[in-house]
């Protein structure tokens, strides 16, 4: 029989395990709205208007279209593999959070109760993350491949292709970081981080930011968005692996994609820019959860931002810049790493 | 040498990613800046330039008599056979001639808004305003009678146009209307 604390302890895990999932549920409906927002303003529109002040209600009108649409399973599609697929997709997205810390302890003022604002302290965090999120490239390859369509395939396929590519250059560049704090736990890497803004690992010159930026590339090109959104690519493949998908499995991909690109803002801001640290000393108290979503809204904005800066790369070029270049400086600065951490 | 300076300052340049960040800059200016679009049918209207065509209208003398004389050469000059005149004759004073419109119809599906009647029309009594909100749920309104293209039109021909003007947006049995308030205007942007 175990003790009371046990018990508590267990039952506190399944509370803040349904609220990440509840808030990973809700955060495509704002992302939605702001990425519209956002392209919008960028193309000197307005955006959403109409549905609510500012089009705020308009994700809520989108998840009810995408409800009452008609579910099509294309006639010649593999049934199983074609419903199973988005799941595939959306699972591993949910499950990158479990090793994704938000924050320290907090004391919860009255209970006097210290909450840890992270499910797992995982001693192989990155490891695990970088597996999960490489997982969810599953639910669009078979995805891809279920549809029975030419244009789903070739989506998939070249989804795979990318994932190769890039995934090899960004766990070299997070290899940096790994070296630089002694652990692969993220909470490790963070606190090796603490104090001002100079500890942070983008400013760990030379190379930080080179590990930034072969990052930044090769996460962008893994979460398939524009520059490198070839597998639905609308110019020359329909929408790609999600072209025979409609109603609520089109909106487990669309789901599964906006959490890849928190996961990825979060991983940046943890990786790079110091988590929950603050960048200066402040003379007054300011949660360190602020700082730690201020960060990670700042690279959701980024991404949004270049998608409406950039135009789409072609295959050829993609894979030139996989092969010839991120993966050749990653392995360089994987060395200049070490010889820095040896002889420094 | 020179090339290889070249290539070099290239390379730099690629590195440090000047053009993106020139291309993120001039995207961040554009998300700052005010949108272009009009608030229209809620709070403004765009009223076109003189020169647009839209629905006809039939003007008056300055003293309210009619300006038609129901020659009927809009009719003839009329590329589809959109308008119907007959003539009357008359002398009430309502014209300007003892010879005035019986009906003076226009079916507006028809219409190609071409202007032709406009020019044909030897005392200037066809016109076609600036009025373009012709959308309605049967074809009751496609066809204007006389009586109704005599009223006064919401934007006089004296307006210069061009500018887009406060607007009211009203709902009403006979369809929704969106009424201009000429006095307070502004420039188009770009």
């Amino acid at each position: 029989m175990p003790d009371t604390s046990t018990i508590l302890e267990f039952i506190l895990i399944i509370v803040k395990a349904g609220a990440i999932a509840m808030v990973l549920f809700g955060l495509p409906l704002p992302l939605t709205w702001l990425e519209r927002k956002i392209a919008g303003h960028i193309q000197v529109r307005l955006g959403p208007w109409r549905v609510g002040p500012h089009g705020l209600l308009q994700p809520f009108a989108d998840m009810i279209k995408l409800l009452m649409k008609e579910d099509i399973i294309p006639y010649k599609a593999d049934k199983f593999l074609f419903v199973i697929a988005p799941l595939l997709a959306m699972v591993p997205a949910f499950a990158v959070f479990a090793a994704i810390p938000f924050g320290e302890k907090v004391l919860i003022p009255g209970l006097d109760y210290e909450l840890t604002l992270y499910l797992s302290d995982m001693n192989v965090g990155i490891l695990y993350i970088l597996a999960m999120s490489g997982l969810g490239i599953y639910g669009i390859i078979l995805g891809g491949w279920a549809s029975n369509s030419k244009y789903s395939l070739l989506g998939g396929l070249r989804s795979s292709a990318q994932m190769i590519s890039y995934e090899i250059a960004v766990s070299f560049a997070v290899i940096g970081v790994v070296m630089l704090s002694n652990s692969l736990s993220l909470l490790d890497i963070v606190r090796a981080q603490g104090g001002n803004l100079l500890h942070w690992n983008f400013l760990y010159l030379p190379v930080g930011p080179v590990w930034f930026f072969i990052f930044i590339i090769g996460s962008t090109a893994e979460i398939n968005r524009i520059p490198f959104d070839l597998p639905e690519d609308e110019g020359t493949l329909a929408a790609g692996f999600h072209t025979e998908y409609s109603g609520m499995k089109f909106a487990f991909f669309m789901l599964a994609e906006y959490i890849a690109m928190v996961t990825v803002s979060v991983l940046a801001v943890i990786l790079f820019f110091g988590g929950w640290n603050a960048p200066f000393s402040i003379p007054f108290p300011i949660p360190p959860i602020f700082w730690f979503v201020g960060k990670v809204a700042f690279f959701i904005y980024l991404f949004m931002w270049v998608r409406f800066t950039l135009p789409r790369y072609r295959y050829d070029q993609l894979m030139n810049i996989g092969w010839k270049i991120l993966l050749p400086l990653s392995l360089v600065t994987v060395l200049v790493t070490g010889l820095m951490r040896l002889y420094l | 040498m020179a090339e290889d300076k070249g290539s070099i300052l290239e390379l730099i340049k690629k590195v440090l990613f000047t053009d993106f960040v020139k291309g993120l800059t001039i995207t961040l200016g554009y998300n700052v800046s005010r949108s272009i679009t009009h608030k229209y049918p809620d709070e403004e209207k765009w009223v076109p330039y003189r020169r647009f065509r839209g629905v006809h209208t039939l003007n008056r003398t300055e003293d309210g008599r009619e300006l038609c004389v129901a020659c009927e050469l809009c009719s003839k000059a009329c590329p589809t056979q959109c308008i119907t005149v007959i003539p009357m004759e008359d002398d009430t004073g309502r014209g300007i001639a003892d010879r005035v419109a019986k009906v003076w119809k226009v079916d507006l599906v028809r219409c190609l808004y071409c202007g032709y009647c406009e020019d044909a029309c030897p005392t200037r009594a066809v016109r076609l305003s600036r009025e373009y909100e012709l959308a309605c749920t049967d074809l009751s309104c496609t066809v204007r009678q006389r009586e109704e293209l005599l009223k006064p039109v919401q934007v006089p021909e004296s307006f210069e146009g061009g500018v887009v003007a406060k607007s009211e947006f009203l709902r009403s049995k006979r369809g929704i209307k969106v009424k201009v308030d000429l006095s307070s205007t502004r420039k188009r942007p770009l």
